[in-house]
């Protein structure tokens, strides 16, 4: 309450902008489909309310239907319907320019003059009678930056300035004020006249008491008529603000309005506020303003000063930006989507699924084609999202059908090398993806290197090994048994979960490789032990103690890998194969690795099958194969597991130490001379001593267990 | 009419309960925000006439939890174009306020979900400006215990879907779990008001019992007298 006699300033509260978010998408949606560069001023509708709330004030609040309609407007935005009684119109306009620089070059003075400008204009015509709301016009100005989803702006309220400013009377509670009959006729006027459709979103309006406490709600043309019946007039209107010593911003204008029209020395205001959609009268504020110079303001033919820009909330007069990036940026809405989608299978099923172990594992996935890109898809649908392919070719006409990222585009011009084409695609999937491209042809053994094409090989080796260390999980996708070999090789002396798809005609093998034989501590010196063969025994005695490993791809041959490509025909160069076997195989392999990543021991897991129940542990997304074999022509599918063998070609401790010890020049040896690799691994002793019988490649050799269960 | 067994409902049978639901608020939990439906615009292509929309109450401040902890400055980058430009003119007649982001201000909306044949209730919330809050800050608003029954529960979680009118991402109660427990509720509740069954129209109330819990949205004794009708 504020003393009376005081000559106090009469301070207003500024109006609040509040912009809801479905403005920013009706401007997004109106600059990218409409406007386009076109710069000019768009008529807006800002909306308010008187107070309802004794601690909060109301905001000028712009929403989707703010903006213009546009003609063929597709979604179902509702016009501005009156009658409203939360949403009083208000005119306003929005200048929204292209660039950053153009908001920042914006000459702010001038356009709030304008605005003010046009509010003079319309208190002196008497537009104002006809329709207050005008006194309340307003100015946005903003930058919509539709690439990074952040919109910078400002609003102005213009307020004529009276000068010297107003001083108060005084200032308390309606309640205060008004005597008790008085109060109750009052309460049941503004009821009134918020209920009514034509009148609740009228802003300004005149409290008229008769000399007998009868009080009526007038528009403000009847106030000469109110004169002439000797009433009580109060000038009243709709105050957001919920300040008890202050009024809303609302009456800056009103004032003006009011001294250029009666010139009134004295102005009685009463500052309209709600509780629950009832007049307040302990919240609304009756005041008395005194305006010593208004013969002056009367005659007072320019128009005086403006001002109105709003204040942060900080209390500095500077421009704000809201960043919708999270709502609006469609990767992130992507993003939002997808987890989401795996949440749900982990709340409503697999409580123990781990989503972090898997959007964390790199994968690296060696070749792009049947079965890469399908892994790739399948990875990305379970949450990985760190993916490299290597693959050295290109797109040819016949890929789309059959490999799933690819499209006819891809094919155009010669083609676009695979990998990269495919990361592409990943991305136009799934915008968040992090996949990486390798053309890089893998170097295989019983594909001898010319002389002057060692550099790059040896670099190409070099290069594969790196990726392997990198990654957490290898998949062998490639055509060719032989460009397996040396993968399996690295991968085992990285020991990293390796997982191999191969394919047949019209059946399919998916297993995942044994731990590797050597722990990194197990380094053997070069010149240590000279004989290969007592090294071979120690060897394998370390590995019978280190508990028996799984195989690998290579451990049930009994040959080194060869040339399996040259001297054939074209169409036994190319794999064909049944389409439906890929996206078989490829599934299998992913949920393979999924198992894997979810089982206590990872890659030392030991083979389980469905009626074995030799894991103690029940694992909730059952059980973890070592090998699934498949058949189209009998649709049925088998788990077997096979062991490790001594004698491998890729993983056995001998090729392992092997490689650790002699590196490069190793791998060199046996891409030019195959036999070198069953030389050392003991394969060559192992056929001379069998004698001569059939190698049959379905037939596992002695010391192996091996369970074939029917699933 | 009763309450189906299966703790679902039709979509009329919606429409009327919003009815109810919102009439008996405003009744007996006049202290809150009113709810208000909010009809779908009609599409011409479809033929009938059947009502169809949501509840909404809008600019909801929920009731204070404690007055520690709203940081000024714990919302998104919000970056200040430092092109501040004075007016010529000292303004003397102007109050500067300094209150900081303001209160978190919550939009509700009860829709009809025609998948799962129950309610789902729609929520977003923002700043006094405008700005939109997200997940975390949201659970900074609610009760310790909400949060916890949220995480742990099977049947309510939060998740971000997007609004199917609006069409733009609000964030939802998931109603994958809701007719269970619907059920389980709308037994209970019958057999506390000694009837057969629940009334259809008071299907709401029953349903905002839970899932206002939530937010500290209570729904009244007296309107939980659920037996007559």
């Amino acid at each position: 309450m504020v003393d009376q006699g005081k000559e106090s300033i009469l301070q207003f509260a500024p109006f609040q902008s509040a912009v809801d978010e479905g403005f920013w998408h009706r401007l997004s949606s109106l600059k990218l489909n409409k406007l386009g560069i076109d710069e000019s001023p768009i008529p807006i509708t800002g909306f308010y309310a008187p107070c309802s709330h004794n601690q909060v004030s109301n905001h000028l609040t712009l929403l989707a239907e703010s903006l213009p309609p546009e003609s063929s407007e597709q979604s179902f935005v509702p016009a501005i319907s009156r009658g409203n009684r939360n949403r009083c119109p208000v005119p306003g306009i929005l200048y929204n320019t292209n660039t950053l620089e153009g908001f920042q070059a914006l000459d702010k003075q001038s356009l709030l003059r304008a605005e003010a400008e046009k509010i003079w204009e319309d208190i002196n015509s008497g537009k104002v009678e006809e329709d207050s709301s005008v006194l309340l016009r307003f100015l946005v100005i903003s930058f919509a930056d539709l690439k990074k989803w952040s919109f910078h702006y400002w609003f102005a309220f213009p307020a004529l300035v009276l000068d010297p400013p107003a001083t108060v009377v005084h200032l308390k509670p309606a309640a205060q004020w008004f005597s008790v009959e008085e109060a109750e006729s009052v309460r049941t006027a503004c009821n009134d006249w918020r209920n009514m459709c034509s009148t609740t979103d009228v802003p300004f309006f005149l409290v008229s008491i008769s000399s007998n406490s009868a009080v009526t709600i007038r528009h403000l043309a009847d106030f000469e008529a109110c004169q002439r019946e000797g009433h009580k007039v109060l000038f009243g209107f709709y105050d957001p603000c919920h300040l008890p010593n202050n009024p809303g911003w609302p009456l800056r204008n009103f004032l003006w309005f009011i001294c250029r029209r009666w010139s009134l020395q004295k102005v009685h205001f009463f500052c309209y506020r709600e509780n629950r959609g009832f007049a307040d009268l302990e919240l609304s504020l009756v005041g008395e303003a005194s305006i010593s110079n208004v013969q002056e303001l009367r005659n007072h033919q320019n128009m005086p000063n403006a001002v109105g820009w709003e204040h942060n909330n900080k209390g500095r007069k500077t421009s704000r930006c809201i960043s919708l990036a999270k709502t609006m940026d469609p990767t992130r809405l992507a993003i939002a989507a997808a987890d989401l989608n795996l949440k749900l299978m982990r709340w409503r099923q697999l409580p123990s699924l781990n989503l972090n172990v898997l959007s964390s594992a790199k994968c690296l996935l060696l070749g792009a084609g049947t079965l890469g890109c399908q892994v790739a898809r399948m990875l990305m649908a379970w949450g990985v999202r760190k993916i490299t392919l290597v693959d050295s070719g290109k797109v040819s006409m016949s890929n789309p059908l059959r490999q799933s990222l690819y499209t006819l585009d891809d094919c155009l011009n010669g083609g676009e090398f695979k990998a990269k084409a495919a990361v592409k695609s990943l991305a136009r999937i799934f915008p968040a993806v992090e996949a990486e491209s390798v053309v890089m042809a893998i170097p295989m053994p019983g594909h001898p290197v010319p002389s002057q094409e060692e550099n790059s090989v040896l670099e190409d080796c070099r290069h594969l090994h790196d990726l392997i260390d990198s990654h957490d999980a290898i998949f062998l996708l490639t055509d060719t048994r032989e460009s397996r070999w040396l993968p399996s090789l690295l991968c085992a002396n990285a020991n990293k979960i390796t997982i191999t798809a191969g394919l047949g005609f019209d059946s399919f093998v998916v297993m995942r490789h044994g731990a590797g034989p050597l722990s990194s501590s197990d380094e053997v010196k070069a010149g240590d032990v000279n004989d290969l063969s007592a090294e071979v025994g120690t060897l394998s005695l370390m590995e019978n103690i280190r508990s028996q490993r799984l195989g690998c791809y290579f451990c049930n041959d009994v040959v080194a890998p060869i040339d399996s490509t040259s001297n054939r025909t074209l169409d036994q160069q190319c794999t064909v194969t049944r389409p439906g076997l890929a996206p078989i195989a490829a599934s299998l392999a992913v949920e393979l690795l999924v198992g894997i990543l979810h089982h206590p021991s990872g890659i030392l897991a030991k083979a389980e099958f469905s009626s074995s129940s030799d894991s103690g542990y029940e694992q909730p997304l059952g059980v973890l194969p070592h090998q699934i074999r498949g058949s189209l022509s009998q649709f049925s599918q088998m788990t077997l597991v096979g062991h490790a063998s001594t004698s491998c070609t890729a993983c056995s401790s001998t090729v392992v130490s092997e490689y650790r010890k002699r590196g490069l020049d190793f791998i060199l040896q046996a891409i030019n001379h195959p036999t070198y690799l069953e030389d050392i691994t003991g394969l060559t002793e192992l056929m001379k001593s069998a004698g001569s019988f059939e190698l049959d490649w379905d037939y596992e050799g002695g010391d192996e267990d091996e369970e074939c269960v029917e699933i | 009419m009763v309450v189906s067994s299966d703790g679902t409902l039709s979509s009329t049978e919606f429409c009327l309960a919003a009815a109810v639901f919102s009439e008996q608020w405003r009744k007996f939990n006049s202290a809150l925000p009113q709810w208000s439906w909010v009809p779908s615009p009609k599409r011409p292509w479809i033929s009938h006439n059947k009502e169809e929309g949501y509840l909404s109450v809008e600019n909801v401040i929920l009731p204070e939890l404690n007055e520690e902890g709203r940081r000024d400055e714990d919302l998104i980058e919000k970056e200040e174009c430092s092109c501040a430009e004075g007016d010529e003119f000292i303004d003397a007649a102007v109050l500067i306020q300094n209150d900081g982001a303001g209160a978190h201000h919550y939009d509700f909306h009860v829709v009809y979900s025609a998948s799962y044949r129950v309610p789902v209730l729609y929520f977003r919330a923002y700043c006094s400006d405008g700005q939109p809050l997200l997940l975390d800050d949201i659970e900074k608003d609610l009760p310790l215990n909400s949060v916890e029954q949220l995480t742990r529960s099977r049947w309510l979680f939060i998740t971000q879907e997007e609004h199917p009118q609006l069409n733009r991402p609000w964030y939802t109660l998931h109603p994958c779990g809701t007719s269970e427990w619907m059920k389980l509720l709308l037994r209970d509740d019958a057999s506390a008001a000694q009837v057969e069954g629940i009334p259809m129209d008071k299907y709401l109330i029953s349903w905002f019992s839970v899932v206002g819990q939530v937010f500290r949205l209570r729904i009244p004794l007296e309107m939980m007298n659920l037996g007559c009708t």
